[in-house]
């Protein structure tokens, strides 16, 4: 009887109703991480006490100017965008190959299976998967043991095992988007294309290429930023490698200096700024 | 002459189900063929085999005298005008149309040459740049069908274009689509469930059953002569008479097929007597249920809507009559439907 007065009473106030439903996540979004994200890149701002290691409220530019200005930023900034540029686009070149296998070729079962095999390491721990990659790397690890009979060796840790490790961790998150958009592509339209003289890669070319170019952005997406942000792979598979977030990382710990750490964070943010605004003219944020 | 299509030993298993049952057809060049049957009649599949989407699990296809069974669908001389029309929806209507030019190799003035004809051939000149979406289901239509022709195809394969578009639409698509195979010449090769579709299009109607093919020929002979009870009842309306009420109306004492249309009532000769059980109004005419006197039948006429028939009512006596000729025997030893 209550709850039929209240719908009632709310069913002619929309503005009351979008109140009651918006009020909660509203407050979450704005306090905890809009603010949060606000105090951090306004600590860029701050220094550091010299003897106490305390942050004192003391405005400068000073930590600013010298993310933006010194090599080693700017070394480190390229090295992250390779990085997460190169991750991306191995990410892309499995994914897509193997989402198709999943929408357009498995049965029904076998798609099944496929979709709970790509979801399954998502149950893991990241850090029981970053080591179980620095064990595969080690000097008397798998690979070196399978490469060796062919003349090879392990990378090792360093660039290229925190590419791999990088790339195996956000291939789900990869394959996922592009095996949504493949699934969206109807049978039929491939069927018209074959009609129309097509042989299957330039179907492939001309129509599905196009029509999931969407998904495999909104893919990018997550393998990109993901990457971009990453150190603890960086920390545990990349020897003396160092990305933007190993630089933070160092900056709050072992440097003590958080303004700094906060500075160096307005490159990643900017980054990713700019890929999202990249992004968003190709409508692909539609399709996530 | 090789025939357009030859189908030969054509069988189709999908798992434990039989699409087509050893199917053998000829459709002849310039042909308006039909094939007409129920949902899961096997037709639609037979037409996926002549395009090359399945695999016959035997049999062979033939065009124009080349055996095509083990060609790519894009190695075949046939196109197809899809159900769901299948357009490219990140392509314009002038893109989708010249799509088998570009893959052709079609130099680019050439194929939007082309392109724009067929364009204009289906009346939809001025809609090049649109997007699929923003067309009606009718125009739609048409780009699928402009998209096919294009290619100069030897023989156009529909499924049930039609069938998405509503009655208005579909009686003037009809129309258009008689028009355009007059003037291509070339084969067409259109799977229906709409038997009125069949009839009022097709140069010969294959009725399709369970996957076999239970009558061919022309919609003349399928429509007067079904050969057994499904097509009396699935092409166009019959009242199926037992060899016992045959002979009452002084037909072979057989199974026999009428079409209501034509049964006549009270004719000057007498004929069975009985009783109106219904009278339906229909607009151009009433479809009048009779029980007959003392065999336990019923039976329908059609009557135009004009003189004696809006006169009519339940419970009034009248007489029945049929002409031997308009009456269609059946085969005792057809398949059950």
């Amino acid at each position: 009887m209550t709850s039929h007065r209240v719908s009632t009473y709310l069913a002619p106030r929309r503005r009351l109703q979008l109140a009651s439903l918006l009020t909660a996540p509203v407050l979450w979004l704005g306090l905890v991480y809009i603010v949060a994200l606000a105090a951090l890149l306004v600590t860029a701002f701050w220094t550091v006490d010299e003897l106490t290691g305390q942050v004192q409220i003391e405005w400068t530019t000073e930590n600013v100017v010298e993310v933006f200005t010194e090599a080693l930023y700017r070394t480190v900034t390229l090295r992250t965008l390779g990085i997460a540029l190169l991750v991306t686009l191995i990410d892309i070149a499995v994914a897509v190959p193997v989402a198709f296998f999943m929408a357009k070729v498995a049965s029904t079962r076998l798609r099944h299976l496929l979709v709970i095999a790509v979801l399954a390491p998502l149950w893991a721990s990241y850090l029981v998967k970053v080591y179980a990659w620095r064990a595969l790397l080690s000097s008397d690890g798998l690979i070196e043991w399978a490469a060796s009979p062919f003349g090879g060796s392990t990378p090792g840790y360093g660039l290229v095992g925190v590419v791999l490790t990088l790339s195996y961790l956000w291939l789900p998150y990869v394959i996922m988007p592009i095996y949504a958009g493949f699934d969206r592509v109807p049978d039929r339209l491939l069927e018209a294309s074959a009609d129309l003289g097509a042989q299957g890669w330039r179907t492939l070319v001309s129509v599905v290429l196009p029509m999931i170019r969407p998904a495999i952005i909104a893919g990018s997406i997550f393998a990109f930023s993901l990457s971009l942000g990453d150190y603890i792979s960086t920390k545990i598979v990349g020897g003396a490698t160092q990305m933007l977030g190993t630089l933070v990382y160092d900056n709050v710990g072992a440097a003590n200096n958080l303004p700094l750490a906060a500075a160096i964070s307005f490159i990643p943010i900017g980054i990713i700024l700019v890929y999202l605004a990249a992004v968003r003219r190709t409508g692909a944020l539609r399709s996530l | 002459m090789d025939p357009a299509i030859r189908l030969r030993g054509l069988h189709k298993r999908f798992g434990d189900t039989i699409a087509v049952a050893d199917l053998d057809l000829d459709i002849a060049e310039g042909e308006f063929f039909s094939m007409l049957g129920p949902s899961g009649s096997g037709k639609t599949t037979v037409l996926r085999i002549i395009a090359g989407f399945e695999q016959p699990t035997s049999g062979s296809v033939a065009l124009f005298g080349r055996d095509v069974t083990a060609l790519a669908p894009f190695a075949r001389p046939v196109n197809t005008v899809f159900q769901d029309y299948a357009l490219f929806p990140h392509l314009s209507v002038i893109a989708n149309v010249e799509y088998g030019l570009r893959v052709a190799g079609v130099a680019r003035k050439e194929r939007r040459a082309k392109a724009e004809e067929a364009l204009a051939s289906v009346r939809l000149a001025g809609f090049e740049d649109r997007r699929p979406h923003e067309l009606s289901g009718g125009q739609r239509q048409r780009v699928a069908l402009a998209r096919a022709i294009v290619l100069r195809p030897q023989a156009l394969l529909l499924d049930e274009p039609l069938g998405a578009l509503d009655l208005k639409l579909r009686e003037q698509m009809q129309v258009e689509l008689k028009e355009l195979q007059r003037s291509l010449g070339i084969t067409f090769v259109f799977v229906t469930h709409d038997q009125d579709e069949a009839l009022t299009l097709s140069d010969r109607v294959a009725v399709f059953d369970a996957g076999r093919v239970v009558q061919l020929g022309t919609p003349r002979e399928v429509y007067d002569h079904p050969r057994n009870p499904f097509i009396a009842s699935f092409v166009g309306s019959s009242t199926l008479l037992e060899p016992d009420v045959a002979e009452r109306f002084g037909l072979p004492a057989i199974a026999t097929a009428v079409r209501p249309e034509r049964v006549t009532l009270d004719a000057p000769d007498g004929g069975v007597a009985g009783t109106i059980a219904e009278v339906i109004y229909t607009g151009p005419e009433h479809r009048i249920v009779i029980d007959l006197d003392g065999v336990g039948a019923r039976i329908t006429a059609l009557e135009p809507n004009i003189g004696a028939a809006q006169r009519r009512s339940r419970g009034d006596r009248v007489t029945v009559s049929i002409d031997p000729a308009a009456a269609a025997p059946l085969e005792s030893d057809a398949p059950a439907a």
